[in-house]
């Protein structure tokens, strides 16, 4: 009412001065309707421009590709910086030559692109044909019914190569009821980086590294290991890993805690994708607070419960409750911290010759109960990998032409060639488990000297619980364990907490 | 233009669409044409602030949906059933983190949305306006070099939220910033016991930092506020005073600050809103997951399909931002009265 008022003081004010006024009522009626015409005709003629462009010519929804045809693939910026490799690589291998793909680039950040292809799927639109969605939020895109089921769209050959050659558990976070939805591009396997060159200062060999690289050692022998060498190297950091909160936190770093002491969220294998609200809630159990327990004892040093006495404590700084990928990853390549646990990426940067080169080495994630001793084994327990790792997925909604190119490239993605050019192309681990340490791979330029590693990881890994809840209760699961990573709360106060607020959740279903 | 065509062929020029429209106008009231001016400027508020503020409270009447879009309208009887239940606690689970405090504890209040976003909004403003308000009074001496000093104090605001986040961001991660130092080796803010060894990952800690960056970068938009309250005082009222025989004290208490804190008042109105709302700083800072402000509540629910439950909380902090700027508004209605 203020701002009215004035405003009309103002009004008055002029009138006092009316000869002063230099627009009169009469010449601003005119004035604005000259103003209304002119836009109303410019309105009127981008309208009509509009109407007529030649806007249909998807017209022969034929569903076969019948000339040059650029389909768009939406991944991230990686991928872009490859666009013309990848085409060359897919028509070396059947692809046809009228197909190319042009890649929009994206956010590294997974959430990210999560909401951005949510929206854009929400939204009903035509473009991009392909999507690469992170096999942590594609099942709740099926759930949706946002994604073109590939059981319907492909031949079922392709799916039954997917379904008996790949990574079964990466295949399983891009199923519904038996249905294929997305075929895994590459696969993603975390591993233990650490610095060769320091290690031999400390007293090991090259022959204990090489038994390392494909045998897992219980977390016992390895904090004693990292002791070890942090005794020969005071100034440096022992062992970093992820425990900000945030979801790599409870997708990744916390499920192999939890799962190498045979801890699951929500008990057996079977039940890691649903019934939601129709399946045990484990996270009390023992194992985890293990887990929980033996990552403070690694931080603090304070070995809670007593069960840790022979492990060695203080290995990890108190940034961990900070860290991410990347802000864990950095002081690893400036060379300030000994043992590191990253994905592959991070062995192609760290083991480039300009870095750390051949004194890069990597072993499977360190175990505390053999699979056999765990009640949910054989999946859940022993050596633990989190699964991580990519589809690629169709959007229903393209024009039929460009769904026939999308397919066609699909397709040819279940071609060994293209897998192994991927993985020489960008380093991108073929989502098949014996390719991954084949002959072929093993020539490759540095991540060569690792697959064998991977190839082990890959045998071991447990994806995450992804269920159309799976966003709200991974944000319980990494505040929770995160406070308790922090000292905030006791393992058992946080695990109690975490059940409360997982039935609450699986229960509003 | 069929029209103007009539008139000029000599057709009944009285009685013409265009002759009606402006003899009715030019026989409003002053009233009446003021507010026939506004409407224009009134529709276009409507359809872009009203509009979707009305639909987001339709959106906060319904159920969420896990599987996109929004679910069933409630019945009459639990109409605000989002509201209470967000208000209650009773949705703490399925939310990124708690609307109020579950409990009476400095940690609680700092997990809490509306707890953190008042805390925030309280400190970051008062000081803002006090350390703006010096920086004005400086800036408002003749020296030589002031235009220069200006442009500096006026720096921080130019630099993008994002930016800063990063700034402040790489300032506080352990093994890079110069203001976290390793275990045997702490830094001197934590010397002091301001910041404990992780302060981006501790609720506590990253307020009080995102409180700090939002003073280093906003407190330059206050200045230059007030000083153009500063400008508008009459320099002849400082010599009266002085002939008068007051101290300049006085002559700040009777003169300066009755004359500027209207200006004082609106440019904390707009610090308050701004405030209310923050987001940006915190996301590229700390992550809402640390400091989980209102409008971090609203978006990560979002992001989460939880769509009606984000809706709730967007209207809530709508009327709570409401709610404050109507104190200022009758504040400052009181200052202009009186």
């Amino acid at each position: 009412m203020g701002v009215v008022n004035r405003t009309l003081d103002m009004v008055r004010e002029d009138d006092s001065h009316e000869s002063t006024r230099n627009v009169n009522r009469r010449d601003f009626v005119k004035a604005a309707g000259a103003t209304g015409t002119a836009v109303g005709l410019a309105g009127c003629i981008g309208g009509g421009g509009g109407g007529s462009s030649p806007t249909s010519t998807t017209g022969g929804d034929t569903g076969t590709v019948t000339g040059p045809t650029t389909i768009q693939l939406a991944a991230d910026d990686n991928f872009k910086g490859k666009q013309q490799g990848i085409n060359d690589l897919l028509h070396e291998n059947g692809v046809s030559d009228d197909i190319s793909i042009e890649i929009l680039g994206g956010s590294f950040v997974s959430s990210g692109r999560q909401s951005k292809y949510k929206n854009i799927l929400n939204a009903g639109q035509t473009k991009p044909t392909i999507f690469m969605m992170d096999n942590g939020w594609t099942i709740p895109f099926i759930v949706r019914d946002q994604i073109a089921n590939l059981s319907q769209e492909l031949s079922s050959d392709v799916v039954s190569t997917v379904k008996e050659d790949y990574v079964d558990t990466m295949v399983a976070t891009a199923s519904m009821d038996g249905d294929l939805y997305g075929i895994p591009l590459f696969a993603d396997f975390p591993t233990m980086q650490y610095r060769k060159d320091l290690l031999r200062e400390a007293g090991y060999s090259d022959s204990d590294f090489d038994t390392w690289a494909t045998e897992s050692m219980t977390w016992q022998k390895f904090s004693n290991v990292v002791a070890d060498a942090k005794e020969a190297h005071p100034d440096m950091t022992g062992y970093n890993f992820q425990g900000a909160a945030y979801i790599g936190l409870s997708c990744c770093d916390f499920v192999e805690f939890m799962s190498s002491w045979g801890g699951s969220y929500f008990g057996e294998f079977d039940n890691l994708f649903g019934p939601v609200g129709d399946r045990p809630i484990t996270v009390d159990e023992q194992p985890v607070v293990d887990a929980i327990n033996m990552v403070r004892h690694f931080i603090y040093g304070e070995n809670p419960g007593g069960k840790f006495g022979d492990y060695a404590g203080n290995i990890s700084p108190e940034a961990v409750v900070q860290y991410k990928e990347e802000s864990s990853r950095k002081p690893f390549a400036n060379g300030n911290v000994l043992f590191h646990r990253n994905w592959p990426y991070s062995i192609k940067i760290s083991g480039a010759e300009d870095a750390f080169g051949t004194d890069l080495g990597a072993m499977p994630i360190p175990y505390g109960v053999e699979a056999s001793s765990s009640d949910y084994g054989p999946e859940i327990g022993g050596i633990p990998s989190a699964l991580g790792g990519w589809h690629l997925t169709l959007n229903p909604n393209a024009p039929a032409d460009k769904k026939a190119a999308g397919r066609e490239v699909l397709s040819a993605l279940t071609n060994k060639n293209v897998q192994m050019g991927l993985f020489e192309l960008g380093g991108w681990t073929p989502p098949v488990p014996s390719r991954i340490n084949s002959s072929r791979a093993q020539d490759l330029d540095l991540i060569g000297r690792y697959v064998d590693t991977l190839a082990v990881a890959s045998k071991n890994a447990v994806p995450r619980p992804v269920t159309r809840v799976w966003p709200q209760e991974a944000q319980q699961i990494n505040k929770e364990v995160n406070a308790a990573f922090k000292r905030d709360k006791s393992a058992s106060k946080a695990v109690s907490d975490l059940k409360a607020a997982l039935e609450q959740i699986e229960e509003s279903v | 233009m069929a029209t103007e065509q009539r008139t000029r062929d000599g057709g009944d020029a009285t009685t013409g669409p265009v002759t009606l429209v402006v003899r009715w106008m030019e026989n409003l009231s002053e009233t009446q044409f003021a507010y026939l001016l506004l409407t224009p400027a009134l529709l276009l508020l409507a359809v872009i602030a009203l509009w979707p503020l009305l639909s987001t409270f339709e959106m906060s009447l319904h159920a969420d949906s896990l599987s996109g879009g929004v679910g069933e309208l409630y019945s009459i009887d639990e109409l605000f059933a989002n509201y209470y239940d967000v208000i209650t606690g009773k949705r703490n689970a399925l939310m990124p983190s708690p609307f109020l405090p579950t409990e009476l504890s400095l940690n609680a209040i700092f997990a809490s949305a509306l707890g953190v976003t008042l805390v925030f909004t309280l400190v970051s403003v008062f000081f803002e306006t006090i350390v703006g308000f010096g920086q004005a009074l400086v800036l408002n001496q003749d020296f030589r070099g002031r235009r220069w000093v200006r442009v500096a104090i006026i720096i921080p605001w130019a630099v993008p939220i994002v930016i800063q986040g990063m700034i402040f961001y790489l300032m506080f991660q352990p093994g890079i910033g110069l203001f976290v130092g390793q275990e045997g080796n702490p830094a001197l803010l934590q010397q002091l016991g301001l910041i404990g060894g992780t302060p981006l990952a501790d609720a506590q800690d990253a307020t009080m930092i995102i409180i700090v960056a939002d003073i280093w970068k906003t407190t330059a938009f206050m200045a230059l506020l007030i000083l153009a309250g500063l400008q508008s005082v009459d320099r002849n009222l400082y010599d009266v005073a002085r002939v008068a025989g007051a101290s300049k004290w006085q002559a700040f208490k009777k003169i300066t600050l009755p004359i500027v804190l209207p200006t004082v008042l609106v440019a904390m109105l707009f610090r308050t809103i701004q405030a209310m709302r923050v987001y940006g700083i915190i996301e590229t800072m700390a992550g809402c997951e640390v400091v989980p402000s209102l409008s971090c509540l609203v978006i990560t629910s979002f992001d989460n399909t939880l769509n009606a439950t984000a809706a709730t909380v967007a209207f809530i902090t709508a009327g709570i931002i409401a709610i404050v700027v109507s104190v200022y508004i009758v504040k400052y209605a009181r200052d202009e009265m009186g």
